[in-house]
């Protein structure tokens, strides 16, 4: 299933990018070699500095050599200027052709545009590609100061206490944990900082949780019944304090949102432990069906 | 609540700390041990992350999602749903920040109090980015078959936003 959705996100991205510049090329709807008129707002034949305009915007220009000439750009400029400076791997200004002038009005020509969709899904995935490498390597502080800690309560048995007191709440969803196994404690110190809405904990506390199920675990290379079991509970995010965006992005509005939140969280919880624990009856089936 | 949870971390590291004290552990040197792991899990993840989200930045800079959206606009219209919080439930599986950024465009063009922004921050409030998730945490441990934990996830989402959109309904109407 991840091959297929994975796979199918980057054919339809790329097929529906090739399909929109051929349209595009087709239709010429970049307007390619088609004069643009702008009326001359100020020109400034000594310094060759000029203002440019239409009814919308004003962009700035300067005069060049070859009867061309040079606008600048900034990223309040329209769109199709910027796509322009992009496509020709300039940064904010683009070089256009006179085609004519005279003291109110001037006539460009500015620089074609081809394939700029494909263009775009490729730059987005090698930023992308960049981006995950930061986001991963981001996370080496927090893992390290998380793993430190759990390393303490490990070895003084402060583990002990948890492991017993969650026992009886984890044990129907995790039934292949065997008693008292610290995997226990690091699953509940995970689900408790989700509820609480502690992203920065949560995720290193999952990682550990998701160490000690992988010593529990068989077949190394694929997930066992208790990590798709903790991996679900962590998508549909038990919590009952909205996340710090939303609190960021809504204000106070957010407070009335709780009691929804919380209802509908509750309700995608109820789904993935039934999803996961109806999947993990089918993979006991076929097991069992082959063992016989 | 808000703060507690403030409270929660610093006392609790303090707890760890002191409890191990009292039963005459090194302490420093147990973080140390503990706390190397942390680089290579990092490492671990970058193959799985990048994978996972370049793949959803084609499918997003592509405008594919645009072009599904106006494609049953016409249908939802018809039947009164708002289309835009669709949107929300296509791209909070795939990317946090994605999905940050169709509530900020919801919040300004249609303003806090109205319903469409309503649903849209419960949806945000009540799923997670699974795609994200399961890569980093199937990825610090480097499974690369992921059994059935993506299918659950999904239909946690699914189910999520469904009851987003019907809770938030009943309960502001």
């Amino acid at each position: 299933m991840l091959n297929k959705i994975w796979a199918s996100l980057i054919i339809i991205g790329i097929s529906f990018a090739f399909a929109q510049d051929v349209y595009d090329e087709v239709y010429n709807t970049h307007n390619n070699g088609i004069p643009v008129q702008f009326e001359l707002l100020t020109s400034d034949t000594s310094h060759q500095q000029l203002t440019l305009t239409t009814n919308t915007y004003k962009l700035n220009a300067t005069f060049k050599q070859n009867n061309k000439i040079q606008i600048h750009l900034s990223p309040e400029s329209p769109k199709k200027f910027l796509q322009i400076s992009a496509a020709n791997n300039q940064k904010n200004n683009l070089i256009a052709d006179i085609i004519s002038r005279d003291n109110t009005s001037i006539s460009l020509l500015l620089p074609e545009i081809h394939w700029e969709k494909l263009r775009e899904v490729t730059q987005a995935a090698f930023d992308t590609a960049k981006f995950a490498v930061k986001l991963a390597l981001g996370l080496i502080g927090i893992m390290a100061l998380w793993l430190g800690l759990m390393q303490i309560i490990e070895k003084s048995g402060l583990i002990n206490y948890l492991v017993k007191f969650v026992q009886p709440f984890l044990s129907w969803l995790f039934p292949n944990i065997p008693k008292n196994h610290p995997a226990l404690a690091s699953i509940s110190m995970n689900m408790t900082a989700n509820i609480l809405g502690l992203g920065n904990a949560a995720t290193p506390l999952g990682i550990k949780a998701m160490q000690q199920l992988q010593k529990l675990n068989h077949n190394k290379d694929s997930a066992s019944d208790e990590m798709c079991m903790f991996l679900a509970l962590n998508t549909s995010s038990v919590q009952l304090l909205p996340p710090v965006t939303l609190i960021a992005l809504m204000g106070t509005q957010v407070s009335e949102l709780i009691v929804p939140i919380i209802l509908a969280t509750s309700c995608s919880t109820l789904v993935a432990i039934t999803v996961a624990k109806l999947f993990a009856a089918q993979r006991r089936k076929k097991r069992e069906s082959c063992n016989n | 609540m808000q703060q507690l949870t403030s409270l929660i971390i610093p006392l609790l590291i303090l707890l760890i700390i002191t409890h191990g004290l009292i039963k005459h552990i090194a302490v420093y040197e147990e973080f140390v041990e503990g706390a190397k792991e942390g680089f290579n899990i990092a490492v671990n993840i970058i193959p799985y992350l990048v994978a996972m989200l370049f793949a959803i930045a084609i499918f997003r800079a592509s405008g594919a999602m645009d072009l599904i959206l106006n494609t049953i606009k016409p249908l939802a219209d018809q039947i009164g749903f708002p289309v835009e919080v669709i949107s929300m439930g296509i791209i909070r599986p795939l990317t946090g920040s994605g999905s940050v950024g169709v509530l900020a465009e919801l919040i300004s063009t249609y303003g806090e109090d109205s319903m469409i922004v309503k649903m849209a921050a419960v949806m945000f409030g009540s799923t997670e980015t699974t795609l994200y998730v399961l890569a980093v945490y199937f990825g610090a441990i480097k499974i690369k078959k992921t059994g059935y934990a993506l299918q659950a996830g999904l239909a946690a989402d699914l189910a999520g936003f469904i009851a987003a959109i019907g809770i938030t309904y009943w309960y502001f109407s």
